[in-house]
């Protein structure tokens, strides 16, 4: 039988990659299409507001250009988080770099959380948005890894540079600190 | 409502939400579940957060690939002509012959040289017999020992310090001299600090 040159739909991430390196370049489209929501949901997730979509970008020039580094030891998926988590630390370092060199004009002040804003639809979700503002950004990231993208704690503690048990504690903390708050609103 | 102890049904919660679960764990935490309360309680949280609508924007894929540089590859080595390949040894076997016999002739004349000097060593005037007073180096002196193997320089303890001719001194002596003087203490190490006037009120 002859392959079709879409290829498999089951084909694997690790299947894709080979095909890509062989010079086929409808599996990188295959790759970016299965991959690129999950990123966007994260980085806006995370707290990311302008530019998600430059910073998916970014992150998928970034992987395929180190491909060969890529052993499949963990999931293409959870590596891509890691690059993009990388990047989204980037910016906002320089983004802090340019507040404290740029003066503060009154537009520019937000709040702590305030990063969050818009991103999630629906009256009845905004208890969610608040409850998931409640938490500090690495508590924030672990969660919405393991609720919203179902990533194990190894894959967790591989994305943010942390330990399985670090992961597992942050978990539990958000859980707990999310569940208080849906309770009390 | 008591807090459930069971972490292992806990951990797995996000899991079964996810359906990653084999069908053995997933019937028991489901079974579980059905009769605990605060897992239900944390069920119900972890799914309020999971449905919730994120806003985030539509990728576009085409655009992205664009970006996306061609894969680099290692050119294979391209296979020379055998003709190619004999000069090539060829090369390589006059550089081996050449470095050989360059050692095997250095090798030579320094057993020569020391057929003429069985000993191996320098000689170096006997001052001390010829002159009692010579066991007090002066500070320019250096006792010379030359072994067979290499020549050992004592220098006098204070030969660099106190040489009066610049001279007689080495490369290397002078630029530790250089260096011993750059860190003398008596010199400043930096521009002079200002001197801060005081006033004294005359002057209004």
């Amino acid at each position: 039988m002859i392959p079709s040159p879409e290829g498999r739909p089951d084909e694997t991430d690790m299947e894709l990659i080979n095909r890509w390196k062989a010079g086929d370049s409808r599996a990188a489209t295959r790759l970016v299409g299965r991959h690129s929501e999950a990123l966007a949901r994260f980085a806006a997730s995370a707290g990311e507001r302008d530019g998600i979509e430059e910073l998916v970008q970014d992150t998928f020039v970034r992987a395929f250009a180190s491909l060969d580094s890529f052993r499949g030891a963990s999931t293409l998926r959870t590596w891509l988080f890691t690059i993009e988590r990388r990047l989204m630390l980037d910016r906002r370092r320089a983004e802090r770099r340019s507040r404290e060199t740029v003066p503060v004009e009154e537009s520019d002040h937000v709040s702590e959380y305030g990063a969050l804003d818009g991103l999630i639809a629906e009256e009845a979700q905004e208890r969610v948005r608040k409850s998931l503002e409640a938490l500090s950004p690495t508590q924030r990231e672990v969660f919405t890894l393991r609720v919203q993208q179902g990533l194990s704690y190894k894959e967790i503690a591989e994305v943010v540079g942390s330990t399985e048990g670090a992961a597992r504690v942050h978990y539990h903390n958000a859980l707990k600190t999310v569940k208080e708050f849906l309770k009390d609103e | 409502m008591n807090k459930c102890i069971n972490s292992d049904i806990q951990e797995m919660l996000p899991d079964l939400l996810h359906g990653a679960l084999a069908d053995d764990a997933r019937k028991r935490v489901e079974a579980h579940v059905a009769t605990c309360e605060s897992c239900q309680e944390d069920l119900d949280v972890l799914r309020t957060v999971k449905s919730a609508v994120i806003f985030a924007p539509s990728i576009d894929v085409d655009g992205v690939v664009r970006q996306i540089p061609p894969y680099r590859t290692i050119l294979p080595a391209i296979e020379r002509p055998a003709s190619t390949r004999v000069v090539s040894w060829l090369v390589a076997a006059s550089l081996v012959l050449v470095v050989l016999g360059g050692g095997s002739v250095l090798m030579i004349q320094s057993k020569g040289s020391r057929a003429a000097n069985p000993a191996g060593y320098t000689r170096v005037p006997n001052t001390i017999a010829k002159n009692p007073d010579a066991t007090k180096l002066s500070p320019s002196e250096s006792i010379v020992v030359s072994g067979p193997d290499a020549p050992v320089v004592l220098p006098h303890p204070h030969a660099l310090a106190l040489a009066a001719d610049a001279d007689g001194l080495s490369d290397g002596s002078l630029v530790q001299l250089m260096n011993d003087m750059d860190g003398f203490d008596a010199l400043p190490g930096s521009e002079p600090d200002p001197v801060i006037s005081v006033d004294s009120g005359d002057s209004l």
